[in-house]
C-alpha cells in the first residue's frame, strides 16, 4: 500500500485541516464519513489513478477548529478555503455517508467548485417513513450489522477491532469517539440539515454509489437523492452494504473511474 | 454542618418486571406506564413531605430537573419550588433550592433568571440556585441539544444569567448562541446581587475549576454515596488546593440516601425493599443513551476511561450488578442506613472524609410509601442532625447559604380598605 503524505493547511483563523494526499493525475478530494478517515484499499487504489487529497473532518486526527465552526454553512466555506489553499477552482469529490452529504452541499452551495459528483450512500436527507437508526444511540457491537453485508468480511474484522493494549485501547476509543462527537456537530439529533432545499441547485454530473444492502442509510433513499438530483446516475452494488467501497472495493473502484472517463465537468468558468 | 431535604419524585410503582422488559428508565420509559390518577398523589405526597420537612428544620428543601424519566418527575423544578416557596417564606430555618435548572435547554436562558428570581421573591430571599450542565440523557437526547454545543450553552448561558444579575442597567448581549438588545427582567433577584450559586457535578475536570474560581458550593449528585464520592471530592480538594482557594467545607457538598429506622435491624426490615426499587429499576439505563459523543471533554474522557478500564475502579453500576447485600451497600458507603447511632456515625465519617459542609439527603428514595418517608425525615431530624450540626461549625457558610428577608409587618392600610 502507498503511504500517502501528511499535510496541515490553516485555511482561515478559525480552522486547520489536516490532510492526506497520495497518487498522481487528476486531482480527486475524498470525505470521509462519521467513522474518521483511515487509508483504506479503497483509497489506496483511487490513488493509483488520481491524485488523491482526503482531509479529516475538523474536530478529528489533525483537523482542528470544530469549535469555531458555527454551523454547516460554516464548514461548507471551510471546505472551499481548503480547496483554495490545495489550489483547486474546481475538483472531483467523492465523499462517503457524511461526506457524500458535506460533498452534496458543496456542490450545491458553489456551482463552479465542485467539477463531477460522487456522492457514496450519502447522509443529509431524513424520510419520517423510512428512519436511519441513531448512530448516537448504538452499542459498538450493534453498528456491524448495520454497515456491512457479511459479518465475516475483513470489513466487519476492521469495525470489530479492539488493541489487547490499554494505553492503545484508551488512544483508539478516544479517537472514536472524538470522530463521533465531530460528526454529531453536523448530524444530530436527526441527519437532516436542509439539503432538500439546497440539492436542486447541484448541477455537476453527479454519479450516486449504493450498497444494495445498505441497513444504516437503506436503499430508498438512493431513489430520493437520484431522484432529486436532476441527471444523476444511480449504481447500486450487490453484496455491499454502507461501507460499499470495503466491501466491493474493485466495483467501486471500476464505477467511478467508468464514470468520470465518460462525463466532462459541466461547469466551465 | 447543613442538611437538604432532597426529593426526586420517583414515580412509586413501575411494574415488578420493569427492568427486564424495558429497556431504560430513562429517555424511552414507555409513558403509558404512567398512571395520572396515581401521579398526582404521588406529587402531592412528595409536596407534603417537603413541606414537613420545613417544619422539620431541615436547612433546606432540595428539588431538582429531569426529563423523559421515570425516577425524577420534575421536567421543570422551578414549578414545584414555587409550591414550596409558600412555605418556607414563614421559615426561619429552611432555604429553597432549586438544584437546579439545566442552563442550556432554556431558550433563551434568561428564562432562569426570570424565574430564579421570581422564587427568590416569592421565598423572602431564602432561594439557592443551582446550574447543572445536565445529563446527557436529559440534555442531548430528551432535549436534543447537540453534543457538541451543550457545554458551549451552558457557559454562555451561566454568563449571561450572571450578567443580567449583576447589573442594574438594561444590557445587550451578542453572543454566539444568544442575542439579545434588551435584558431586562422584572423582578429582579431579592438577594443582591443574586441568590448563592451551587454548581451539581457529575466529576467533570472543568467543572471543579469552574466551580472553585467562582466561589460557587460544588456538589456531587450521584447515588452511590460517600465512600464512592470521594472519587470526585478528592480531586476536588487536590484542585481547590491547587488554585489556592480557602478549604471553606460549605463550599461542597454531596447526595446520600438514607434510611433511619428504631434499631439497625428494622432499619433492613423498613428500607430494603424501596432501596432495590430504586437501585433495580430507577437506574435501569440504557448504556445507548448514557452519554453521546462530545458530552464529556476529551481531558474527562481521558481520565474516566483510564480507570474504567485497568480495573483501579469498579463502576457503582458493576458492583450493583455483581449483587450486593444490605450490609454491603452499607458498608461500600451505597446507603447509610439503621438505628440514629448508626446514622450518625456512617454519615458523620463521611462528611469528614469528604470535607462537605452539605448534604443532600435522600430521605424518600424509590418506592418507598409517604408514612416511611415521613418517619424517615421524622427520625433524621430529630435523632441525627442535632448531633451533626456541630460539625464544621467553626466555618462560615453565608457565602453559599441564603440569609432572607423578615417578612413586613402586614400594614395597616391594606386592611382598612
Amino acid at each position: 500500500m502507498a503511504s500517502p503524505i501528511d499535510e496541515i493547511y490553516q485555511v482561515n483563523d478559525h480552522v486547520t485541516f489536516g490532510v492526506k494526499i497520495a497518487g498522481q493525475g487528476e486531482p480527486l478530494v475524498f470525505l470521509h464519513g462519521a467513522g474518521g478517515l483511515t487509508w483504506d484499499p479503497f483509497l489506496d487504489e483511487l490513488s493509483n489513478h488520481y491524485t488523491v487529497y482526503a482531509p479529516h473532518l475538523p474536530g478529528t486526527a489533525t483537523s482542528t477548529g470544530l469549535e469555531n465552526i458555527t454551523n454547516l454553512w460554516d464548514l461548507i466555506l471551510c471546505y472551499y478555503d481548503l480547496f483554495d489553499k490545495l489550489g483547486l477552482e474546481s475538483a472531483n469529490v467523492v465523499g462517503h455517508s457524511l461526506g457524500g452529504m458535506i460533498a452534496s452541499e458543496l456542490a450545491a452551495t458553489d456551482q463552479s467548485r465542485v467539477s463531477r459528483l460522487i456522492t457514496i450512500a450519502p447522509a443529509g436527507l431524513f424520510m419520517a417513513d423510512h428512519p436511519i437508526p441513531d448512530i448516537f444511540a448504538m452499542l459498538p457491537e450493534e453498528m456491524v450489522p448495520l454497515v456491512v453485508a457479511d459479518p465475516s468480511s475483513p470489513a466487519a474484522e476492521m469495525l470489530r477491532y479492539v488493541p489487547e493494549d490499554l494505553d492503545e485501547r484508551l488512544e483508539l476509543m478516544i479517537h472514536q469517539i472524538q470522530n463521533m462527537q465531530a460528526a454529531a456537530k453536523f448530524l444530530w439529533p436527526i441527519p437532516d440539515k436542509g439539503l432538500k432545499s439546497r440539492i436542486h441547485r447541484i448541477k455537476s454530473p453527479t454519479l450516486i454509489i449504493w450498497g444494495r444492502e445498505d441497513r444504516l442509510i437503506p436503499l430508498v433513499y438512493a431513489e430520493e437523492f437520484h431522484n432529486r438530483i436532476q441527471g444523476s446516475e444511480l449504481k447500486i452494488i450487490d453484496n455491499a452494504s454502507h461501507l460499499v467501497t470495503l466491501e466491493q472495493t474493485a466495483e467501486a473502484i471500476s464505477c467511478i473511474r467508468d464514470f468520470l472517463t465518460t462525463h466532462q465537468a459541466s461547469y466551465n468558468k | 454542618m447543613k442538611f437538604v431535604s432532597f426529593n426526586l419524585m420517583p414515580y412509586r410503582e413501575l411494574p415488578a418486571d420493569f427492568e427486564g422488559k424495558y429497556p431504560s428508565v430513562w429517555v424511552t420509559p414507555p409513558k403509558t406506564l404512567f398512571d395520572p390518577v396515581k401521579g398526582h398523589r404521588m406529587y402531592h405526597d412528595y409536596l407534603d413531605e417537603l413541606e414537613f420537612s420545613i417544619d422539620l428544620g431541615y436547612d433546606a428543601v432540595g428539588v431538582n430537573e429531569h426529563h423523559s424519566n421515570a425516577y425524577g418527575m420534575m421536567p421543570s423544578p422551578n414549578l414545584m419550588a414555587s409550591i414550596l416557596s409558600r412555605k418556607v417564606r414563614r421559615s426561619d430555618k429552611t432555604s429553597l433550592m432549586v438544584l437546579g435548572n439545566s442552563l442550556a435547554a432554556y431558550n433563551p436562558p434568561i428564562r432562569v433568571a426570570e424565574e430564579f428570581a421570581m422564587l427568590d421573591v416569592l421565598s423572602g430571599g431564602k432561594f439557592i440556585a443551582g446550574f447543572p450542565v445536565g445529563t446527557s440523557m436529559d440534555g442531548n437526547y430528551a432535549y436534543g441539544i447537540n453534543p457538541a454545543e451543550l457545554r458551549e450553552r451552558y457557559y454562555e448561558a451561566h454568563d449571561l444569567i450572571m450578567k443580567t444579575w449583576n447589573s442594574d442597567d438594561l444590557i445587550m448581549w451578542n453572543g454566539k448562541y444568544n442575542q439579545f438588545r434588551y435584558i431586562n427582567p422584572w423582578p429582579r433577584t431579592a438577594q443582591r446581587p443574586h441568590p448563592p450559586v451551587w454548581i451539581p457535578g457529575g466529576g467533570s475536570v472543568e467543572t471543579y475549576d469552574f466551580s472553585i474560581k467562582h466561589n460557587y458550593s460544588f456538589s456531587y449528585l450521584s447515588y452511590f454515596g460517600h465512600k464512592y464520592a470521594k472519587k470526585v471530592m478528592g480531586p476536588f480538594w487536590q484542585r481547590n488546593d491547587e488554585l489556592g482557594a480557602d478549604r471553606n467545607p460549605y463550599k461542597a457538598g454531596y447526595a446520600q440516601i438514607i434510611c433511619v429506622s428504631e434499631t439497625d435491624e428494622r432499619a433492613q426490615t423498613d428500607y430494603e425493599e424501596h432501596v432495590r426499587y430504586f437501585f433495580n429499576k430507577c437506574l435501569h439505563i440504557d448504556p445507548r443513551i448514557a452519554e453521546a459523543p462530545g458530552y464529556r471533554t476529551v481531558k474527562s474522557l481521558r481520565a474516566g476511561l483510564r480507570s474504567q478500564f485497568d480495573g483501579t475502579q469498579k463502576s457503582a453500576a458493576q458492583m450493583l450488578k455483581d449483587g450486593m447485600g444490605w450490609k454491603e451497600l452499607i458498608e461500600e458507603g451505597f446507603i447509610v442506613a439503621g438505628s440514629p447511632a448508626s446514622v450518625r456515625d456512617q454519615l458523620a465519617e463521611g462528611a469528614k472524609d469528604l470535607r462537605v459542609g452539605n448534604i443532600m439527603c435522600l430521605l424518600h428514595i424509590g418506592s418507598m410509601p409517604h408514612w416511611l418517608a415521613i418517619k424517615n425525615l421524622q427520625l433524621f431530624a430529630e435523632e441525627v442532625m442535632p448531633h451533626l450540626r456541630e460539625i464544621y461549625s467553626e466555618w462560615d457558610h453565608s457565602h453559599y447559604w441564603p440569609t432572607g428577608f423578615a417578612e413586613e409587618e402586614q400594614s395597616g392600610s391594606v386592611a382598612q380598605v
